[in-house]
């Protein structure tokens, strides 16, 4: 369930509010708040900052620090291709083209907007099946430049 | 556990010390001498951390633990909880194993439900944190730094850990292979375990074969074997096409190996003679299709994407390397580059705070070292007259 509105954001904080005497966990609320909305809006910094007690500068500074944590929302579908070495071995970088080439071509359709977002991710522990690609939580592996139009079509 | 409940918590350290177990982690230092560290410290609170952070590429048996024995980190944990009088847990585990958290948060449930982590003489509580994709963090400072929230940043030890970590309490920051050998360790007893392996790695290495081989995967051996064997023995040589060019092995900041290398045994000391690492494990090789200038690219991209940024030499060095090697794989690199990387190389490895930066010129310099021309013949026309 993603959080629609600002009432909800605050409920997310809420269950990030630190105990008397208990530390604040920066990181654990961006985390929450990710996993519920899918990313952590920057003009949402003061009210995280609040709930947790500390500075603006330190929620900005983990939250631009991590890789994974994003601040723009992202498509239908997060796709995500391994670029450790296993998969760079097995020509993964062919892989992540031939993706972006797949994406390009959607982009301009009207029904296909919002539909993807591509990254690149660091080993997925999937190596010996190298190479890899993550779309949202299913792990593929043994991926060919040939099998990404099949692959990614269920993804709609 | 159940042999862990017989002994008093220095036995279990004294039998620790005879199994003369190393971490797994990378930085192979001896287990027993940080659980003696943290035991002898008096605090009220004390933690254990396991580090399922699992940050190299190309390794992956600390996700096949949590998905297919999350028991057995469990009860690693829950017998260093015992020896070092600690009552908290904490398992932290990289954004990219989501099954592996969720696996482990399961199997935490059950222990829980069953009453095994609690027993009339202590409680212990475990909980699963993720990280959120940052390589550094898998260096324990770090982690502990992201375990309470932060920035990932390195801190300069000493203090160490076991001394002073999460929130400034005693803390022993280990790797899930090594909590995972544990248990063994007590069923079988020390001097079993030191019986496997040699000199000065004992036991078992679980090495997981990845990249241009016939048959990947993870296999479990003993200390000692060579690098040949593995590769063909394990890896039934050569996936279908490819021809072999290098090896690599500990992951992003571990050494390259040509045909003429692969004699080497796997086990700690041989590793160090040569400048090398085994770090996690991880085995990767490269076919003949790799550009060498490429990847040396990559690594040296890796590290600039990665670094904490604490120390000056990874954080300005890294960058600088990765725009020298761009600069000679558009054409515009001079001889007098290669040697500018060489020096940068010798100052990260001399300067830098942690391992990131103090390893990082190793893939670089050894892909150097051994494919010279492959650089050299993208040099500009007019150094490689000289
Ligand atoms: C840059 C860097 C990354 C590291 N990444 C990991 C990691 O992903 N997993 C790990 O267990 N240890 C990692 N380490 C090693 C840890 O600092 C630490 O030595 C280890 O967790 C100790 O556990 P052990 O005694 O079981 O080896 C890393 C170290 C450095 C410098
Ligand atoms: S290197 Fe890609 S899954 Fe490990």
């Amino acid at each position: 369930m993603r959080i629609r509105n600002k009432t909800q954001l605050a409920e997310t904080l809420e269950t990030c509010r630190p105990a008397l005497l208990d530390n604040p966990n920066i990181l654990k609320a961006l985390l929450a708040i990710q996993s519920a909305r899918g990313y952590v809006p920057t003009n949402a910094i003061p009210q995280i900052a609040q709930v947790l007690g500390v500075t603006e500068a330190q929620v900005a500074g983990v939250l631009s620090y991590y890789s994974d944590l994003r601040t723009q929302p992202p498509g239908r579908h997060l796709i995500r291709v391994c670029m450790g070495e296993s998969c760079m071995a097995n020509y993964g970088a062919r892989v992540f083209r031939a993706i972006q080439e797949y994406v390009r071509m959607t982009v301009g359709d009207p029904t296909q907007a919002k539909r993807f977002t591509v990254e690149q991710m660091s080993c997925a522990g999937n190596c010996a099946l190298s190479p890899t690609v993550m779309i949202d939580a299913d792990l593929y592996g043994r991926v060919t430049p040939s099998g990404v139009p099949s692959l990614l079509e269920p993804y709609r | 556990m159940a042999a862990a409940r017989s002994l008093s918590p220095e036995a279990i350290v004294e039998e620790l010390r005879i199994s003369r177990l190393r971490g797994r982690g990378g930085a192979a230092f001896p287990v027993w001498k940080k659980w003696q560290v943290a035991q002898r410290i008096r605090s009220e609170q004390k933690y254990v951390v396991a580090n399922a952070d699992e940050g190299d590429a190309g390794t992956y048996c600390d996700r096949m633990i949590m998905e297919g024995d999350p028991f057995r980190l469990i009860e690693g944990m829950l017998v260093c909880a015992r020896a070092i009088g600690a009552t908290r847990g904490y398992i932290y585990c990289r954004y990219e194993y989501p099954a592996a958290a969720r696996a482990m948060r399961f199997a935490i449930q059950k222990a829980r439900e069953a009453d095994l982590l609690d027993s009339d003489d202590y409680s212990f509580d475990l909980e699963v944190v993720s990280g959120a994709g940052s390589y550094v963090c898998g260096e324990e400072t770090a982690l502990l730094e992201s375990l309470e929230g932060r920035r990932g940043v390195v801190l300069a030890k000493p203090p160490y850990p076991a001394e002073s970590g999460l929130y400034g309490k005693p803390t022993i920051v280990s790797n899930v292979l090594t909590f995972a050998t544990i248990p063994n360790i007590l069923a079988n007893g020390g001097a079993w375990h030191a019986s496997l392996g040699t000199e000065g790695s004992r036991g078992t290495m679980a090495v997981q074969l990845g990249g241009r081989v016939k048959q990947p995967g993870l296999i479990e051996i003993p200390f000692g074997l060579t690098l040949r064997d593995i590769l063909d023995r394990f890896g039934g040589g050569m996936a279908a096409g490819s021809r072999f060019k290098a090896v690599q092995i500990g992951g992003p900041l571990g050494s390259l190996f040509p045909e003429s290398q692969l004699d080497i045994p796997i086990c700690y000391d041989a590793f160090a003679e040569a400048g090398a690492i085994l770090g996690h494990g991880g085995i990767v090789v490269y076919d003949h299709e790799t550009d060498m200038v490429e990847l040396a690219r990559h690594f040296m991209a890796f590290t600039a994407d990665e670094s904490c940024g604490k120390c000056t030499p990874c954080r300005i060095g890294s960058v600088r390397g990765r725009e020298i090697l761009e600069r000679i794989q558009s054409g515009q690199g001079t001889a007098e580059d290669l040697f500018l990387l060489s020096d940068l190389g010798e100052t990260m490895k001399a300067t830098s705070l942690c391992a990131l930066g103090g390893r990082a010129p190793y893939p670089v310099l050894t892909a150097i070292e051994h494919f010279p021309n492959e650089f050299r013949s993208k040099l500009s026309a007019f150094s490689s007259q000289q």
